[in-house]
């Protein structure tokens, strides 16, 4: 999976922003982390240990029964046949040992990869918010991938090597126990393999790496050409770009050159290594038989078993190599899996008044982004049950931070906020974010079908409801329209929405779930000026006695509300009816006016609008 | 490990395409035909060295251990020494040819696939998907990067040692050869269903990374979502899902090479077994020597490895050569905007005549514009104005030549710019887009693309003649800093600032700008203006205008409908007409405008406003 590696090497060039922990402590909690796993796994991985103990006592057997066989069965010209049969017989048990060796190891590798990736993105989906908008999506993307790859490879590698070591150890004792001096002789190039391969193993991973780096630039290069084609094609600067590729291929190809010299130094000697031990084997055997004191079949048996110990020894030493890998990967997840979410649910809930409730109030709330620079600071702001307030600001001026914190996002750094007269922080946050919705500026729909985009909040909900819902949020007539209606697949292999309608189907979404509070945050900015009001009416049937927090600037929304409340400077600047406000409120006029002037620029070009101008 | 890249069936190779394919991959490696001759050789050479292993060891013990003969035995060790010198020798050098020659291969198909891109038309860049053409460049080339540094070396010694092993077992001892090759057909069955199955399974192993990496995607993007409907253990259910598909995949591709494994190991100790059966049979009827059967029970490892090779190299090598099929379908498209064979120099200055004009985009049925004619003076600014899809920005781009009329002519200072040399082209006519686009690099980097044999000096003086030079003075580095990917680091319209000192640098006759529609940050909104007003000081124009107050300040106004210049004259001209499309225009922007003009608001104004919203 190139590709797979190609975004953790272009992940790993960047920074990790905000999200690193320290060190000591990701180096514990990533110890934690494969112990647990290979703990979850130890039953199957034991009997993949087992299993590769037969497999490398047949693997032992074949050529001592060959050694026998060419003693006793041609040397000596005795019966034949009874040999082979019994070399077939360990053949069928080495044939059906290794194909269940490598099931085994691979299936266990795979299992624990699996569980792993499911623990992380189960932390990392219940993580605070604030986690997520310091993380970055691609690193977190290739921590389940790539990182996850590099752990799975080295642990498909511990039954594969201890089985190997016990190969290793049966075949040299086995040897030992035969001829001791010609063992020793012929196995000592034997280890250098070992060395070599782990030397080799360690000293190309940079350089591949490089050529991935390199392979990213150019990536970034190409994608840059093909998308500003027509910045490239309007100044004719085709030739920069050409020369820019040209750096980079030429960057790889030195790289990979590098690459290839690294392989030429040390592949060819690793293949070299096991022929020296045969020559010692030819020569020093041969003499021995020649003086009586070998038979000719230990001779052949010697070089069988020295060619057999080859492919083990070049794993181990591969494993040194994977294992250092993973151990860097494994740093990497148990970064993530360190951090705790700072957004929970008390041990003990307070459970919420039954009724329909929907009384907020915000008391000396302090909060922001960075505590340092608060973006609300003594907000005060009471909501009864079952009243709609329409929440006014300039851009920045926090309003939709007000939306954030009453979904407990985020905890304020100083004041409270409650529900029906119970603290946010004392709820349990399901029973909070099921009474609580929003409806956010940017829609965010799922890859699934339209029904199930809708009924998020209640999966279980009745087909009846979601029609209903969409029916009044304005959805119903293009859902109709689409050729699977509620069935269809929506998102990036699925229809694409406009962002009109995207919102629509939100904006259901948001009265399926039937809240004690709705928040609509600037939640009709995308529909066309020409639907806007079919929604409208929409919404004032769903606001009709549910506590309502509409974030807008569009006169006609915020007359929607019973009360508009003007946020400025972190704090309720001022309060009261529409009407009463444009005549009294400077600042309310001009926040209007400016958002009022943006709207008239972006419908310019609006086709709707565009038609009904022309038409 | 075993891992193949799969081949879909429909991107899978006949074998007209295959040997096309093969034939211009030869003739693309010509240039470096001393490379792959020395690989070639190296790699014969190799598979020579390791053959001999097992045939001195036979005679060793024929000639020295059974003849009882010292001198014999160590006249094959010394002969066996010299082998593996040989082997190591060899080894090295093969790398080294194969590489240099795969390395510049693909060096050269980079270079040509790109430089072959960059001279595609808009047209082109129109109708393919962008994600398509950097797979291309980057995927399709990777994979074969594999075959290229070992893959095709692999092949070949294997082919190679599998042919030379069974001629010499053949010369050892055809009739015993015989009695091995038994259980030949069952291991090429058994690598024919394994690389078949292998294949698909791959196919939906990576599927199947892909869900689970969109499964997640989604749940990191959407967490917010996630976490207001307190849907996490719904979302959490569906990603272990698709994550437990993905195991069962995997499990499934395990399976399929644990089975094959078995069976070729099975089948190496049962050819052993035969060649001590039947060989032994032999021996003991004189027809061969023992050294005969060592040497085959050592060469059998030479004939099994490179089958098992080569049914796991056969995806590797389909997908290649799938992957180059593709690259040579670029290559073979012709440019269609090519600069013509007689290219004429155009003068310094030039009025514009753009003469019955029509343009249909490729692959749309219906014309984007049709008869538009239109003759703008040296010096003169035309605002193009009119409904989104209209044509107006498709008229802007034929005059830059980002693409050919498909009818009528566009000619610039007497020149039809069919036949304009391209280069005097791109000194005399700008293109500023809605949006800057950034390139990675820094910023002075960025407004250099637009003539990169400008000096730094050049780079300032074209910064400060838009007005921008203090603005981005204000930066730690100044122009010299990095605006990181798609120029995130910077606003919108800083990004803009950038775009329009690019054109500022190319100091043009022409200047075609398309006004952005959406709004820039405050902080910058007013910088932009100006540096647009600086920029169209003393050029001919064609902006097309989403403001009013940009369609104030031009010479001409063109209204674009329907793919046809419905009215053309001054502001003045156009608002004579009754009814007419540009009043009806004029008077929707008039209604929204005042707001942004005007700072000190009176109440009576923000009401306006607020009415005129629908």
């Amino acid at each position: 999976m190139r590709w797979n590696s190609n975004l953790a090497a272009r992940a790993d060039t960047c920074t990790l922003g905000g999200v690193i922990q320290s060190t000591a402590l990701s180096m514990r909690e990533s110890w934690k982390v494969l112990t647990r796993s290979l703990r979850d796994q130890r039953r199957g991985l034991g009997i993949a240990v087992l299993i590769g103990v037969v497999w490398s006592a047949a693997k032992i057997a074949v050529p001592r029964l060959t050694q026998l066989a060419i003693d006793r069965g041609i040397a000596k010209r005795g019966p034949l046949w009874g040999w082979a049969l019994l070399i077939v017989l360990a053949g069928m048990v080495s044939g059906l040992f290794t194909a269940l060796r490598r099931y085994a190891a691979f299936n266990e590798s795979r299992e624990l990869e699996r569980r792993l990736r499911d623990r992380l993105y189960e932390h990392v989906i219940r993580l605070h918010i604030g986690y997520h908008d310091r993380a970055q999506t691609g690193q977190l993307m290739s921590r389940a991938s790539s990182d996850m790859q590099q752990i799975q490879g080295f642990v498909v590698m511990i039954p594969l090597t201890v089985s190997n070591l016990v190969l290793v150890i049966g075949v040299v004792v086995v040897l030992i126990a035969s001829q001791p001096m010609l063992a020793i002789i012929a196995l000592s190039p034997l280890p250098l393999i070992n060395l070599l391969s782990r030397r080799f193993s360690l000293k190309i991973h940079p350089t591949l790496v490089t050529v991935q780096q390199r392979q990213a630039q150019l990536a970034t290069v190409v994608e840059e050409s093909v998308t500003g084609v027509r910045v490239i094609k309007g100044f004719g600067a085709e030739d920069r770009q050409e020369a820019l590729f040209t750096t980079e291929a030429e960057a790889i190809r030195t790289n990979s050159l590098n690459a290839a010299r690294i392989r030429s130094a040390f592949l060819p000697g690793i293949d070299v290594l096991p022929a020296l031990g045969q020559i010692a084997v030819l020569g020093i055997g041969g003499h021995r038989v020649l003086n009586g004191q070998m038979t000719i079949g230990e001779l052949v048996a010697f070089n069988i078993y020295v060619a057999l110990m080859i492919q083990p020894l070049r794993t181990i030493g591969m494993t040194v190599a994977f294992g250092q890998r993973a151990a860097a990967a494994l740093v990497r997840v148990g970064e993530v899996l360190a951090t705790n979410a700072e957004i929970t649910s008390p041990d003990s809930p307070t459970a919420l008044p039954a009724g329909p409730g929907g009384h907020v109030r915000f008391n000396g709330l302090r909060f922001g982004y960075d505590p340092d620079e608060p973006i609300l600071d003594g907000f005060d702001l009471e909501v009864p049950a079952g009243q709609s307030v329409a929440l006014v600001g300039a851009t920045g001026s926090g309003k939709s931070t007000v939306a954030r914190l009453l979904l407990r996002f985020y905890d304020p750094q100083a004041g409270s906020i409650t529900l029906d007269g119970a603290e946010l922080h004392n709820l349990d946050l399901d029973d909070l974010r099921h009474n609580v919705s929003v409806v956010f500026e940017d829609t965010f729909l799922f890859s699934d079908s339209v029904r199930a985009n809708i009924a998020f909040a209640r999966p279980d909900a009745p087909m009846a409801d979601v029609e209903r819902a969409a029916e009044l949020a304005g959805a119903a007539e293009f859902v109709a329209a689409l050729p699977e209606g509620y069935d269809s697949i929506l998102g990036e292999r699925g229809y694409s929405l406009s962002g009109g309608q995207r919102q629509r189907i939100a904006i259901a979404r948001a009265i399926l779930a039937d809240p004690r509070v709705l928040i609509l945050d600037d939640a009709t900015s995308a529909v066309d000026p020409a639907k806007e009001h079919e929604i409208r009416d929409a919404l004032a049937t769903v606001m009709h006695g549910r506590t309502t927090i509409v974030i807008a600037h569009r006169p006609a929304t915020i007359a929607l509300a019973d009360r508009v409340v003007l946020i400025d400077g972190g704090k309720v600047a001022a309060s009261g009816p529409h009407q009463v406000l444009i005549d009294s409120n400077e600042r309310y006029r001009e926040v209007l006016a400016a958002w009022a002037a943006r709207d008239a620029e972006e419908t310019d070009d609006a086709p709707d609008a565009a038609q009904a101008v022309v038409g | 490990m075993w891992s193949g890249p799969g081949v879909s069936e429909e991107d899978k190779l006949d074998a007209d395409q295959a040997r096309s394919v093969l034939r211009r991959m030869l003739a693309d490696a010509r240039p470096h035909r001393r490379q792959v001759r020395g690989a070639l050789l190296f790699v014969f050479l190799s598979v020579i060295g390791t053959l001999a292993g097992p045939v001195i060891v036979r005679a060793g013990i024929d000639h020295g251990i059974r003849a009882h003969h010292a001198r014999a035995l160590n006249l094959a060790v010394i002969a066996y020494i010299v082998v593996v010198a040989f082997n190591y020798v060899v080894g090295r050098q093969q790398f080294v040819y194969i590489n240099r020659a795969g390395e510049s291969f693909l060096r050269d198909l980079r270079l040509r696939v790109f430089h072959h891109l960059m001279r595609q038309s808009m047209a082109f860049f129109d109708t393919q998907k962008a994600g398509v053409l950097v797979a291309r460049l980057t995927s399709d080339i990777e994979s074969m990067a594999e075959i290229v540094q070992w893959g095709l070396l692999q092949f070949i010694s294997a082919s190679m040692l599998i042919v030379f092993a069974i001629g010499l077992l053949m010369v050892l001892s055809w009739e015993l050869t015989l009695v091995v090759l038994l259980v030949f057909p069952l291991v090429i069955v058994a690598s024919i269903r394994f690389q078949r199955q292998a294949n698909a399974a791959y196919l939906t192993v990576r599927e199947r990374v892909g869900s689970v990496l969109a499964s997640l995607q989604e749940g990191l993007t959407g967490v917010r979502v996630i976490q207001g409907y307190a849907r996490e253990r719904e979302e959490i259910r569906r990603f272990k899902a698709r994550n437990a598909e993905l195991f069962a995949a995997h499990r499934h591709s395990v399976k399929i090479s644990t089975w094959y494994f078995g069976v070729v190991e099975l089948a190496g100790v049962v050819a052993v077994a035969l060649v001590v059966g039947a060989g032994g049979w032999m021996v003991h009827r004189g027809n061969v020597s023992l050294g005969t059967i060592t040497a085959f029970v050592l060469l059998l490892s030479s004939l099994f490895e490179p089958v098992q090779m080569l049914s796991q190299m056969y995806n590797s090598m389909q997908s290649a050569g799938a992957a180059l099929h593709k690259l040579y379908g670029l290559i073979d498209t012709d440019p269609d905007v090519v600069e013509s064979d007689h290219p004429i120099p155009l003068p310094a200055v030039g009025a514009i005549e753009v003469t019955d004009v029509g343009f249909t985009y490729t692959g749309s049925v219906s014309p984007a514009l049709t008869g538009v004619s239109l003759s703008i003076e040296a010096g003169q600014r035309i605002a193009l104005v009119g409904p989104t899809g209209a044509g107006k920005s498709t008229l802007a781009k034929l005059i830059a030549r980002m693409y050919d009329p498909t009818g009528g002519s566009i000619v610039f200072g007497g020149v039809n710019l069919r036949d304009a040399a391209m280069a005097d082209l791109r000194d005399r006519v700008a293109v500023v887009p809605q949006e800057g686009f950034l390139f990675s690099g820094t910023i002075r980097d960025n407004v250099r693309l637009a003539r990169p044999s400008a000096s730094d000096a050049e780079v300032d003086a074209a910064v400060a003649a838009i007005g921008a030079d203090e603005h981005f003075a204000r930066f730690e580095a100044g122009l010299d800093t990095e605006v990181r990917e798609r120029g995130s680091r910077l606003s919108a319209g800083e990004r803009q600032l950038v775009s329009l000192a690019r054109a500022a640098l190319v100091d043009p006759a022409v200047l075609v700008l398309d006004e952005a529609t959406s709004n820039l940050d405050p902080g910058t909104e007013a910088e932009v203006e100006s540096a647009m007003e600086h920029l169209m000081r003393n050029r001919t124009v064609v902006v097309v205008a989403h403001r009013l107050t940009t369609v104030r300040k031009a010479d001409a106004i063109g209204v674009v409908d329907d793919g046809r210049l419905a009215e053309f004259g001054t502001h003045q001209e156009l608002m004579a007409i009754p009814d007419g499309r540009y009043q009806t225009l004029a008077r929707a922007w008039a209604r929204s405008q005042p707001m942004v003009t005007e700072p000190g608001l009176s109440r009576a104004s923000a009401e306006r406003a607020l009415e005129s919203t629908p």
